[in-house]
């Protein structure tokens, strides 16, 4: 007989990691707008809204974890499980980050702002969130060329990243301004590690599809390895 | 794979190869070739290669009537005992054809023992169940130390060595199991062939069995038929995977679709039907 529920579980756990990778996308984006708008009240919404992110990462943690007690699965079965208990924490912690910015932008409220770094930690911010959703589309469509994508994806975050430290050493004539920038420096950070959850959930859903273990770049090694095409 | 030489001739060259321990380290102990078994003119496998190495665990899984207890009985000249049988093409053991007319079935049964789904002891003591297959061999050394060595073999002397006179019916069934094993081993064979060894048995009985041949396994080759895909996960190291065609007069044929180490017949088959059939997604 073919096991319908089982396969309905796993349905149902692809599903909500996929809705997991919504609503911490949202998060991120919403984070970083409040760094433009200062606006308090949405900080403080992203703040709480990263309970709902938790929920949900509980909830498929314990339903994975039952599954491959209850169901013994195998092949395909147990990559896709494997798939899903690491997104499901990669997607908590960029949750996480979101918090982190949310947190960082209330408390630089009173202090003045740098257009420039603002311009790049938006820029930042356009590409990583592009990424989680690649990510999850290459889980979606099971893509392994989606996947292969993300490592180029995330070379401008990188790149934006370093170059946040020159211009932040640039605001040192003006003391309340280089306040600021220095928790800018915290944020280009919170979302330099949301590009690199991104790539690792790329590389998941690569072993999903492969059934081979990839890193797709290596910190000491740096060369991406190409889409088709 | 590199089709097999011609099958050597002359009856002075059918000794059956080495015995056990002389073998080098993953030689093939069977080298299954295009093996296809009719039964009264209805082919029942076809084209079955399989390549079994030393001192390893192959398991045979797949559907029911696809033909993995057929190739089983192959590998020590069990269906020659079925009337209408036919077997084309080759099973060498150590490089022999088992199957040339020179090769003597009795002693390719003797190194190639076998173990039954229904524990089946004789209506014998314990002790006369060991024995009995070394005494119709001609064993004339100390037969006590040959039934309590092969009964610790077998991870059970520790509950029988009060009871050597005692019935085997008395036992367990899972103890019969293993005395059935012990049995297999007293004649010192060279493979052992498990046919659906745990499936009269409970839980606990079946962790003693899969427990029993991983331990066995350092000196015998074994190849088991089960239907418990789990349990072909956790003892095997390679799996067949066996599946059935049905041809338009509904003729059922079985044929091997994939045969690889059992991590990755288990994490990543290579074919289609191997990963439908072992995640369940077939009908």
């Amino acid at each position: 007989m073919p096991r319908v529920h089982f396969h309905e579980d796993l349905e149902a756990l692809e599903l909500d990691v996929l809705g997991m990778g919504e609503l911490a996308e949202r998060a991120v984006e919403r984070a970083v707008g409040t760094l433009v708008s200062r606006d308090e009240a949405e900080a403080a919404a992203v703040i709480a809204g990263d309970d709902e992110v938790d929920e949900r990462y509980m909830s498929i943690e314990e339903r994975t974890f039952q599954v491959m007690a209850l169901q013994t699965p195998v092949a395909s079965d147990l990559r896709l499980l494997s798939v899903v208990l690491h997104s499901n924490l990669h997607l908590e912690r960029i949750g996480d980050m979101a918090v982190n910015i949310a947190k960082i932008s209330s408390s630089v409220r009173d202090l003045p702002p740098s257009g420039v770094i603002l311009a790049h930690i938006q820029e930042m911010s356009d590409v990583v969130r592009p990424m989680i959703r690649t990510a999850m589309e290459a889980f979606r469509l099971r893509d392994l060329n989606l996947c292969l994508r993300l490592p180029e994806m995330d070379d401008p975050v990188d790149r934006l990243n370093i170059g946040m430290y020159q211009e932040v050493a640039a605001l040192a004539s003006d003391p309340e301004t280089l306040n600021w920038g220095l928790r800018m420096l915290l944020v280009a950070r919170q979302l330099e590690r949301v590009g690199d959850h991104a790539v690792d959930i790329g590389e998941q859903v690569g072993f999903l599809l492969t059934g081979e273990f990839r890193e797709f770049t290596d910190a000491s090694h740096p060369v991406h390895l190409a889409p088709d095409g | 794979m590199n089709e097999p030489s011609e099958t050597t001739t002359g009856r002075a060259r059918f000794a059956l190869g080495p015995q056990r321990g002389d073998v080098g380290e993953r030689e093939l102990v069977f080298d299954v070739y295009d093996l296809s078994v009719s039964y009264g003119g209805v082919q029942a496998v076809r084209d079955v290669t399989l390549p079994i190495r030393v001192r390893e665990i192959t398991a045979l899984i797949g559907p029911s009537g696809c033909g993995k207890t057929t190739v089983l009985r192959c590998l020590n000249r069990m269906n020659d005992l079925i009337d209408g049988v036919r077997i084309e093409g080759q099973v060498r053991y150590h490089g022999v054809d088992l199957y040339h007319r020179g090769v003597d079935p009795v002693e390719v049964r003797r190194r190639i023992g076998m173990v039954f789904q229904k524990p089946n002891p004789f209506p014998k003591s314990v002790f006369e169940n060991v024995a009995f297959g070394p005494r119709i061999a001609g064993f004339k050394g100390d037969m006590g130390a040959l039934v309590e060595e092969s009964l610790r073999k077998a991870a059970l002397w520790d509950e029988v060595k009060d009871k050597l006179k005692d019935s085997a019916m008395t036992l367990s069934g899972g103890q019969q199991q293993r005395l059935c094993i012990a049995r297999a081993i007293a004649v010192e064979p060279d493979v052992i062939l498990m046919d659906e060894p745990c499936s009269a048995l409970d839980p606990i009985a079946t962790a003693r069995i899969e427990d029993l041949m991983r331990e066995l396994v350092a000196d015998y080759t074994i190849v088991i038929v089960t239907h418990n895909m789990q349990q072909a996960a956790r003892v095997s190291d390679r799996t067949a995977f066996f599946t059935v065609d049905v041809d338009e007069a509904g003729h059922r044929t079985g044929t091997v679709v994939e045969y690889d180490q059992t991590e990755v017949v288990f994490t990543n088959p290579r074919d289609k039907r191997t990963e439908d059939y072992v995640t369940g997604r077939f009908g």
